[in-house]
């Protein structure tokens, strides 16, 4: 944990919510939206709820449903105010009630309890998760710098993946590997997805007990976490020599991440982004295969999240320096399966430095 | 967030079982004039659902809709491609695309319910806001109920099933253990031993909590980074499979193992045979130190595990025997701190 991101991201947050006019900040997170407080607190929840209340002028207070977590965050975070009670959603209403605040904002809207909204709170839920996606995307240079350590991180993660990746192996056996290896590297936190097989894989999923077969792409994206910030690298391999088929559908793939990864720059738009890489596969006759029916995303932002603001055609964040996202065409070709490839970059004052330091090439693997 | 081994085993969790645990559930729904139960699930809140149907999100969040006849119907936000890969994975009557999952569910209802008829929504406080604003806004407050209570008494104790996976998570844990180097120095390596040895043992997810030197503090931290190992030490891993959750807890020692921490594993041994009615009056014994804190914890909602009993709080639900619930204690020893968790069976 770094105590001087820390202490830069809460004097933003403090500054933010004075000009917001916010005299408390109710923050809610669990073990799948831990960003926002994080952000503010320096906190992540590992299971349960955590409800944390936020005023300018006092220790903060954080609410949890477990002693051990409570133990654990008031260890790592002794400036704040933890309890723990069974009944945490209750009391976390009480200390809202008896703070007289003025102005109370609650964020956000993926992980705050209907208990705490859905009185005259909701309303500030919109602006006040807006408020706070603000800071989050807009990273300063320390923040940024995390995200490129991170990025170190994922890029020797895949090494690790890589090497795993062997004929008769079970998929779960390879996520084995990859994380006994993050752990090793005092890395606690990874999100990872994979694929194995041929032109009947249609997407990343969790992994299987499927062993791995010569000829098989073998797709992943590995998350890992430093500091609380990701970063992201999206790989495809192929068990032996790859056909020409898969060279030839690979090499669109390619296309379009340097397309996409030419189109970031400082006042362009996530969907331009998008759009750079849609065009590249429609050039190719490929143009069903960029819709929501094969693909999710073409990018995204990261950062305290793994999956901040999407990149797609429809989507208007306009990019700054300092941002941090992932360009990944991931999609599927009709001739061979599953691809993906995706670099994270750091959006700088002329376009942006990929961070990502992996060869694109796809990679084949002895059998 | 991480995932492990993810998939369905029919001769570990066959249809059958899933099926009487929601028939159960509709007997309960029958009872109290209920059209449908929403449970919500997502990376956080996965128990109730995955009790239902087997379905774990690795990714994003959905509803299972529990009607009185038939299958859960999954409402999911997870895209269309996923799809196949959920019913592989769980037992549903249907999966259907709600990337607005809480409007989506509200004309799913409107659909699939009668006017005027009560709907249960388990874990309905803790629903996100994101998802129940648009159920609390079109459906009347008189007929959106919290079923949470009434989950939670048909929850335990489990079937033999459940049962089996519980102990099958225990002996990942507890073989993990077994696989801690003998001569670390740090615990990043140990760490990574049993994340090797549980993941490869086909855990689902693993979370570990690590007191570097117990000299020191009993606390048990999240490691980001690394840290020497002081002469004794604990270890808690918590441990999913097929989605049931354990904790496993030891105290370690790199070299002489404390005499204290003999009689402490007595004690805890005796205390992990609790009654339902010694829960009630919150003894656990005469500890052979000081106690510093005491939890019982078990499966009763949308949690993996929710702290039912602890150090000067009455049980917050009345187990009933048989449930396979998770003890963990830390004692002040004459000699050191000291720190277990383990299965304690009602």
């Amino acid at each position: 944990m770094s105590a001087p991101l820390r202490d830069e991201r809460a004097a933003k947050l403090k500054s933010a919510m004075k000009d917001a006019g916010i005299d408390l900040l109710v923050l809610a997170a669990n073990a799948w939206r831990v960003d926002y407080l994080r952000y503010a607190l320096d906190v992540i929840p590992m299971e349960g709820e955590a409800i944390a209340l936020i005023a300018a002028d006092q220790a903060a207070q954080l609410f949890v449903d477990n002693p051990m977590e409570a133990q654990r965050i008031q260890l790592e975070q002794p400036g704040l105010r933890v309890s723990w009670s069974p009944t945490v959603l209750a009391d976390a209403e009480r200390a809202i009630a008896a703070s007289n605040a003025k102005n109370i904002g609650i964020a956000p809207g993926a992980a705050m309890p209907s208990r705490l909204a859905k009185g005259a709170l909701g309303a500030s839920i919109a602006a006040t998760t807006a408020l706070m996606d603000r800071l989050m995307v807009n990273k300063t240079e320390g923040e940024a710098d995390a995200v490129e350590r991170a990025t170190a991180m994922a890029d020797a993660g895949y090494d690790i993946f890589r090497k795993a990746a062997r004929v008769g192996r079970r998929e779960y056996e390879l996520v084995a590997d990859t994380e006994a290896w993050f752990r090793s590297q005092g890395c606690p936190e990874n999100f990872m997805i994979l694929g194995s097989g041929g032109r009947e894989v249609r997407g990343m999923h969790p992994p299987g007990d499927r062993k791995l077969v010569a000829g098989d792409l073998v797709t992943t994206e590995l998350t890992p976490c430093v500091d609380g910030y990701y970063a992201q690298i999206c790989r495809t391999l192929v068990l032996g020599q790859p056909s020409q088929a898969q060279l030839d559908a690979y090499a669109v793939y390619r296309e379009a991440l340097e397309a996409g990864i030419a189109a970031v720059r400082p006042g362009a738009t996530h969907g331009q982004v998008a759009l750079a890489q849609n065009e590249v596969f429609r050039r190719h006759g490929l143009g069903d295969y960029v819709t929501s029916e094969y693909t999710r995303v073409r990018g995204h932002g990261l950062g305290l999240f793994v999956d901040g603001p999407h990149v797609l055609e429809d989507v208007k964040q306009v990019l700054a320096p300092g941002m941090t996202l992932i360009v990944h065409p991931n999609t599927y070709h009709p001739e061979v399966g599953y691809i993906v490839l995706g670099d994270t970059v750091r959006v700088t004052e002329d376009g942006c430095r990929v961070l990502t330091k992996t060869p694109r090439e796809l990679i084949s693997m002895p059998v | 967030m991480r995932r492990g081994l993810m998939s369905w085993s029919l001769e570990e969790m066959p249809v059958a079982a899933l099926d009487k645990r929601v028939a159960r559930l509709q007997a309960a729904m029958h009872a109290k004039n209920m059209g449908a139960v929403l449970v919500y699930t997502s990376f956080a809140q996965p128990s109730a659902v995955h009790w239902l149907t087997n379905f774990t999100p690795y990714w994003s969040e959905a509803l299972a809709v529990v009607l009185p006849e038939g299958a859960p119907i999954l409402l999911a936000s997870l895209t269309k491609r996923v799809h196949l890969w959920i019913k592989e994975v769980s037992h549903l009557a249907d999966v259907v695309m709600a990337p607005r999952l809480g409007a989506d569910a509200v004309t799913f209802l409107a659909d699939k319910t009668a006017p005027g008829q009560r709907i249960g929504i388990v874990g309905m406080d803790s629903l996100p806001w994101s998802v129940a604003q648009p159920l609390f806004s079109a459906i009347p407050a008189d007929r959106l109920v919290d079923a949470s209570a009434m989950f939670a008494a048909l929850r335990q104790p489990g079937d033999s099933y459940e049962h089996a996976l519980f102990d099958k998570a225990a002996n990942i844990a507890a073989n993990a253990f077994k696989a801690v180097p003998a001569q670390a120095k740090k615990v990043s390596e140990i760490t990574a031993a049993i994340e090797a040895s549980a993941r490869m043992a086909g855990a689902e997810e693993l979370l570990l909590r690590f007191a570097p030197d117990l000299g020191k503090s009993v606390v048990l931290q999240r490691m980001e980074g690394d840290a020497s190992l002081g002469a004794t030490w604990a270890v808690e891993a918590s441990v999913a499979y097929k989605g049931v959750w354990v904790r496993l807890g030891r105290s370690m020692a790199s070299g002489v193992t404390p005499t204290s921490w003999s009689a402490a594993n007595q004690w805890f041994d005796k205390a992990s045979k609790i009654s339902g009615a010694a829960l009630n009056g919150a003894s656990y014994g005469e500890a052979p130190g000081k106690l510093l804190s005491v939890s019982l914890e078990a499966s009763i909602g949308i949690h993996p595990l929710s702290v039912i009993a602890a150090k000067d709080i009455p049980p917050v639900f009345a187990l009933p025997e048989g449930t396979h619930a998770v003890l963990s204690a830390q004692l002040a020893l004459a000699d050191g701190h000291w720190y277990r968790a383990g299965p304690s069976v009602l």
